[in-house]
C-alpha cells in the first residue's frame, strides 16, 4: 500500500468572500462554513473565530483540533465510516493543509478542559498555538443530553475539516511524502537483515467523552487489529475524547501520528516497520486481559522483535498499558512504552498506576501535575471562567489580572503520550 | 447476576439495582468506595472494572462505581494490588487539591460520566 501526502503550506488564515487556498493562506467565507454546521438539529448556533499563531488569544474548552485533508486519487474518502463510505483509505494522493488546523470549543458538561493559549508561555507546551486555527464556537439546543452534544460537537468539527481539506484538492502541493507498507512477506524479503518493529497503538474507549472511533466503529467494541500505518493518515482513527487535555490524542494527532512518522523515517535503514497493531482501553478488567491477549498474540504472529506501544489517557489505562508491555515482553518481544507521568507536583511521586519490572524502556511526554502560570490573554474564545472548574485548575486559577495557575494537565496537548510535544528533560 | 456494584452514584443505583445486586454508599467519599472494594477483594471478590474507570482525575469526580464478584473464593494478588495501586494513585492526586465543592449541575455531569463507564458492557459480561 502506497501513499503520497501532499502538504500544502498555510501560513496564514483569513475570512474571504470565497473557501479557497491561495499564496499560502487560507480564506474561510464564514457564511458558507456557519451554514454547513449549523445543519447539525442539535446546534442552536454557531460561530467562527480565527486564531493565529502569536496573536494574544486563549481558546478553552478545546474539544479536538482536526488538520484539513482531501483524498485526491486512491479509494476512500477522508474520515471513512464517519463521513464517507467505509472503503479502505490510506492508499493513492491525499492533500494536507499544513499548517492549518479546525479546533472546536464548546462546553458539553460543567467541568470541562483543554486550553491553547497562542502566545506566551502557554503556547511554548502546545504544538495548537503553532497553527493558523479556525475555530468553531457551537452552542448546542437546550436540554441537549451529554452524548448528543459531544457527537455534534465531533461531528462539527470533523465537517469543516472535509470542507476545508476540499479546498486544496486542485492546489499544487509544496512537498510531497511518500509511504508505503508492503505485505508482510515481501516486507521481510527486502529488508531481510533488519530488525522487524511494530507499532501498538493504545486507543481510548471508556465511554462518554472517552471514546474513539476506528472506520466510524466505536473503538470499545473491537478486538485488536492490524491496521496499516497509512490509513491513520487519512483519518481511519477518529478522536471522541474530550477528557485528559494534555495527554488525549486529538484527531490532528491521529492524522500525524508522530511514532508512525519517526517509524517511517528509520524503515529499511535500521529497522523494517512492518505495520501496526491497534487495540482498546476499555473499563473492564476481562476486556482487558482480551484484548492483552489479542495484542501480544499478534505481535508474535508478524514474528517483529521490537514494538513501540503508546498509551493515551490516565489512570485505567496505565493497567492496559503494563498488560501490554509485560504480555509482549514474554513473547521474547522487546518493548519500549510511551506514557506521561501524574507524579505530584514536585515530581517525586510514583509516575503511573500500575508498573512491572518489564516496563525498562520508557519514553515520557512529562510530569502533568507540574504547575504553571499562563499570562493574561487580550482575546478569550470560548469560556475563561470554566478554567476554575477545569482539570488541573482550581479554586483561585483564574487571577485579578486575568492570568492563570494551572497544572500542565490544562493544555491541550501538553503531555501527549505519542510525543507530539516539545516538553523535555535535561540531566545535571 | 454474579456481580455486586459498589457505587456511591444514586444514578448507577437508580439505573441497576433491580437488575444487578448494588450497594449504595451515598455517602461515602471516592476514596471510602475504593477502600470498601479493598476490604472486600481481601475476602475473596473478584475485581471486574478498573478502579481508576475513566480520566476523569481522582480529586475532579466524586463519584465512583466498581464491580465486583458476588462469589468469594481465594484472595486474588492481582485484583489487590491493582486497587492498592489505585488508592495510593487517588491519595496522590487529593494531597496536591482536594475535590472541590461542585455546583449540583456538575455535580451530574460527573454522575453521568460515571454511568457511561459502568453501563458500557454490564450487559453482556458473562462473568
Amino acid at each position: 500500500m502506497h501513499l503520497e501526502l501532499g502538504n500544502i503550506f498555510i501560513n496564514d488564515v483569513q475570512f474571504g468572500s470565497q473557501t479557497k487556498v491561495e499564496n499560502k493562506t487560507l480564506y474561510v467565507n464564514k457564511e458558507e462554513l456557519i451554514t454547513l454546521i449549523s445543519e447539525d438539529e442539535h446546534l442552536k448556533s454557531v460561530d467562527v473565530e480565527l486564531a493565529k499563531p502569536g496573536e494574544s488569544i486563549r481558546i478553552t474548552p478545546v474539544k479536538d483540533v482536526i488538520e484539513p485533508r482531501v483524498k485526491v486519487a486512491g479509494s476512500g474518502g477522508i474520515f471513512p465510516g464517519v463521513l464517507t463510505k467505509v472503503d479502505t483509505v490510506g492508499a493513492g494522493r491525499t492533500h494536507v493543509l499544513k499548517g492549518a488546523a479546525v479546533v472546536t470549543t464548546g462546553k458539553v458538561v460543567g467541568f470541562q478542559e483543554g486550553i491553547i493559549d497562542m502566545t506566551g508561555t502557554g503556547a511554548e507546551y502546545t504544538p495548537f498555538s503553532k497553527l493558523n486555527n479556525v475555530v468553531l464556537i457551537c452552542q448546542p439546543v437546550d436540554d441537549i443530553k451529554p452524548h448528543d452534544h459531544e457527537r455534534a460537537l465531533r461531528m462539527a468539527g470533523l465537517k469543516a475539516a472535509e470542507y476545508f481539506g476540499k479546498a486544496g484538492k486542485d492546489i499544487e502541493p509544496d512537498e510531497v511524502l511518500s509511504f508505503e507498507t508492503l505485505p508482510l512477506l515481501k516486507s521481510i524479503e527486502k529488508y531481510p537483515k533488519l530488525p522487524k518493529v511494530a507499532y501498538v497503538q493504545m486507543l481510548q474507549s471508556q465511554g462518554l467523552l472517552h471514546d474513539t472511533y476506528v472506520y466510524g466503529v466505536d473503538a470499545k467494541q473491537t478486538l485488536p487489529t492490524l491496521i496499516k500505518p497509512t490509513e491513520l493518515m487519512d483519518g481511519a482513527i477518529i478522536s471522541g475524547n474530550c477528557v485528559s487535555a494534555c495527554d488525549k490524542n486529538t484527531t490532528y494527532h491521529h492524522l500525524n501520528n508522530p511514532i508512525v512518522q519517526d517509524l517511517f523515517k528509520q524503515h529499511g535503514k535500521e529497522i523494517n516497520f512492518v505495520g501496526v497493531i491497534i487495540t482498546n482501553e476499555n473499563v473492564f478488567l476481562a476486556d482487558k486481559q482480551r484484548s492483552s491477549n489479542w495484542t501480544a498474540d499478534l505481535a508474535e504472529y508478524l514474528g517483529v522483535e521490537g514494538v513501540v506501544v503508546s498509551q493515551e489517557g490516565f489512570g485505567n489505562p496505565d493497567t492496559d498499558l503494563i498488560m501490554n508491555c509485560k504480555k509482549i515482553e514474554e513473547k521474547g518481544i522487546k518493548t519500549v512504552i510511551v506514557t506521561d507521568e501524574y507524579a505530584g507536583r514536585n515530581g517525586a511521586s510514583q509516575s503511573l498506576a500500575d508498573a512491572d519490572p518489564k516496563a525498562d524502556a520508557v519514553v515520557t511526554g512529562g510530569n502533568a501535575n507540574e504547575v504553571i502560570k499562563l499570562p493574561p490573554m487580550e482575546k478569550i474564545i470560548g469560556d475563561l471562567s470554566i478554567v476554575n472548574t477545569i482539570a488541573g485548575g482550581f479554586d483561585g486559577s483564574v487571577q485579578k489580572d486575568g492570568s492563570l495557575v494551572v497544572e500542565l494537565q490544562t493544555i491541550t496537548g501538553a503531555t501527549n503520550e505519542l510525543g507530539f510535544n516539545k516538553l523535555t528533560a535535561k540531566g545535571f | 447476576m454474579d456481580k455486586i456494584i459498589i457505587t456511591n452514584n444514586k444514578l448507577v443505583h437508580q439505573g441497576y439495582y433491580e437488575k444487578v445486586e448494588t450497594l449504595f454508599l451515598g455517602d461515602f467519599t471516592y476514596l471510602q468506595v475504593l477502600e470498601l472494594v479493598r476490604d472486600k477483594i481481601h475476602k475473596g471478590h473478584k475485581l471486574l472494572t478498573h478502579p481508576l474507570s475513566g480520566s476523569v482525575k481522582p480529586n475532579e469526580t466524586p463519584f465512583k462505581s466498581i464491580i465486583i464478584s458476588k462469589k468469594q473464593n481465594v484472595m486474588s494478588f492481582a485484583d489487590l494490588s491493582i486497587i492498592e495501586e489505585s488508592i495510593a494513585s487517588a491519595k496522590r492526586f487529593m494531597g496536591n487539591q482536594v475535590t472541590p465543592a461542585w455546583s449540583e449541575k456538575i455535580l451530574n455531569d460527573f454522575r453521568i460520566i460515571d454511568l457511561s463507564l459502568i453501563e458500557n458492557g454490564i450487559c453482556n459480561m458473562y462473568f
